[in-house]
């Protein structure tokens, strides 16, 4: 399975320094090359305007203290799959993101993954 | 009469024909205190007008203890003071005080019947209670008399003797008391209940009565009589108005459990969301058509309130707990990357949980309001002892979250420098300066600076502790840091802006 996700360039929004390390690292392990970690809104932003290739987006629900859904937004206008990761489950969504695909805290690598190939539609055999 | 035209002259005239009525009278002021009596009520009770002056009725004539009856006559003079109107005791069983022949006192079994008339000055302001008295108990005597001879044919006068009509007089009248008694004990239940209440009539329910508490969660009075529409405009638009006409329509009572009303309590008021446990039901007349909505309630908005703040409470740390728990997670699994025998992951793990930990105790000591950089870098660095290192800098005090980066940076800069720097052996020391920088835009800087250790040299690929200082310090701090690894001492510089890290 991880040959699909080998290349893709995936943007991770994520406050807390040492779980951001760690998506890096799953990231990493599964070949893929991660931009940021954007640790704000704003950041986050600014690198969906900017990237030229995203294949996919890992958003923390609460980034240092505000919502992500801005960002959210961003990706789906521009076509971007997604995936939330969360410690409220996905009660904690609105109901307008509620249908993505979201992990809760802690995860594990195959819960990113399994999560990543759903936000971007791969159908496994 | 021309003699009499003058008023006081009118007045001593009606004095003496009061004084000399063969009916008994007994004038009582407002504060129900003996304001005169006639001779005749003086000879019927064997009372001197000088004994009753001034005396409260209720002490002069106490019953001779039986509060029953006490309370009936009470009842009568207040129903005349609230009133104004006269009020009719048929029978009252009410003995007095005579004198008797040793001097002293012996209270005497009567009835009587009488009357409270109120007596009102020029302007109709209520001055006197008028008490007219009779003697009834031969007529009571007969009638127990001839009540007992129950074989004997009985004439209609029998009848009225036997006091068929007055048992029937006195029965009424303790109904009416009995129920009088029992409304008011109700109206006063209604008025002071904890919850609130209200009664509404017809289709346009307009207030008949409130109690305090309805009142007082509306921030309204003076609404008797008006329309519900009328006297809370405010409403208009929530649905409440809706279910009162339904109640009215369809006879059905609803129930409202936690439902918000926005409602101003003045005029000029912002308005204010209040949660009400309700109850709509309809009051019917005697051909059982609705006539009116009793409503009654209470407030629960506290109830309501305090739930929400646990559900955000329990929300907020659920989430923290389970970002915790994130945290625990990647430091084990980045820990184990670098530690290929379990002994040593063991070690490297526990170490980091528990830097961790110091600070979350930091923090907990102070509630969770901040922390002081220089107690963070004790916790650190006392396993080494005063004598390797050197905390040098003013009392800053960090918020939460740059107390925890920092502590796990310190952590990680000495446990590099117990494993390859400063303090492997000997007589290596760690020099910590920091101080406060640019008062317009202020920055913590700090200064680790490692000497007098053995010859270091660069490391070869950078570990989770070197990525980690590194993270927390660019991007959870928006700091920026500079290492060197000089052969004499590893050492290394930062800073971060204090609005980012700090509480003063």
């Amino acid at each position: 399975m991880s040959e699909v996700l080998s290349g893709r360039r995936i943007l991770v929004v994520e406050d807390e320094s040492l779980v951001a390390m760690l998506l890096e690292t799953i990231l990493e392990d599964m070949g893929c090359s991660t931009i940021g970690p954007a640790s704000n809104i704003e950041d986050g932003l600014t690198a969906v305007r900017d990237e030229i290739v995203l294949d996919a987006a890992l958003l923390d629900v609460n980034v240092a203290g505000q919502q992500v859904f801005p960002v959210a937004r961003a990706l789906a206008d521009r076509g971007v799959p997604f995936i939330f990761s969360t410690g409220y489950g996905a009660g904690g969504l609105p109901d307008e993101w509620r249908e993505r695909p979201t992990i809760q805290k802690p995860f594990t690598e195959s819960m990113v993954r399994e999560a990543l190939l759903a936000a971007m539609g791969v159908v496994r055999v | 009469m021309k003699e009499l035209a003058k008023s006081g002259e009118l007045a001593v005239e009606l004095a003496a024909a009061f004084d000399a009525s063969p009916n008994a009278y007994m004038l009582l002021d407002v504060d129900l205190r003996i304001a005169g009596a006639n001779q005749a009520y003086l000879d019927l009770t064997q009372q001197s007008r000088e004994a009753l002056m001034g005396r409260y009725v209720m002490e002069a004539f106490d019953a001779g203890g039986d509060t029953g009856n006490a309370r009936m006559l009470r009842a009568s003079f207040e129903s005349v003071l609230r009133t104004g109107k006269a009020d009719h005791i048929a029978v009252i069983h009410y003995a007095i005080p005579l004198p008797d022949a040793a001097g002293g006192t012996t209270y005497v079994d009567r009835y009587w019947s009488a009357t409270h008339s109120p007596v009102t000055d020029a302007s109709g302001v209520l001055k006197y209670i008028l008490q007219h008295t009779t003697d009834i108990t031969e007529l009571e005597t007969l009638r127990s008399q001839v009540g007992t001879r129950e074989d004997g044919p009985r004439s209609a006068l029998d009848t009225i003797v036997s006091g068929r009509i007055l048992q029937r007089a006195e029965s009424i009248q303790q109904d009416r008391r009995r129920i009088e008694h029992e409304r008011n004990r109700l109206l006063e239940m209604f008025m002071q209940a904890p919850g609130f209440m209200a009664v509404l009539t017809g289709p346009d329910h307009v207030f008949e009565m409130h109690n305090a508490a309805y009142g007082q969660i509306l921030g309204r009075s003076n609404i008797i009589g008006q329309s519900i529409r009328e006297a809370l405009p405010d409403l208009a638009g929530q649905g409440y108005f809706e279910l009162l006409d339904a109640v009215f329509a369809t006879g059905e009572p609803y129930e409202g459990r936690r439902s918000q009303v926005r409602l101003k309590r003045a005029p000029d008021c912002e308005p204010v969301t209040v949660f009400l446990d309700f109850i709509y039901q309809p009051i019917r007349g005697s051909d059982g058509a609705v006539v009116g909505i009793f409503v009654q309630g209470h407030d629960v908005t506290d109830v309501v309130m305090a739930d929400e703040r646990q559900k955000l409470m329990i929300d907020e740390l659920n989430h923290r707990v389970k970002n915790t728990l994130a945290t625990v997670q990647s430091i084990a699994i980045q820990t184990s990357r670098s530690h290929a025998d379990p002994a040593g992951f063991a070690e490297a793990f526990q170490s980091r949980l528990l830097a961790l930990s110091h600070t979350h105790d930091l923090l907990t000591r102070r509630h969770w309001a901040g922390a002081d950089l220089r107690a963070i870098l004790e916790h650190e660095t006392e396993a080494h002892g005063p004598h390797r290192i050197s905390l040098n800098g003013p009392a800053v005090d960090l918020d939460p979250p740059a107390a925890l980066s920092l502590g796990m940076i310190f952590h990680e800069l000495a446990t590099n420098a117990t494993k390859y720097g400063a303090l492997t052996a000997g007589n290596g020391r760690v020099l910590i300066d920091w101080r406060l920088v640019d008062h317009a835009d202020p920055k913590l800087s700090v200064e680790w600076r490692e000497v007098g250790g053995p010859r270091i040299e660069p490391p070869t690929h950078r570990g989770f502790g070197s990525r980690l200082i590194e993270r927390n310090i660019r991007h959870d701090l928006a700091g920026e840091l500079t290492t060197d690894y000089s052969p004499d001492g590893f050492k290394a510089e930062f800073s971060i802006p204090m609005s980012k890290a700090g509480a003063i």
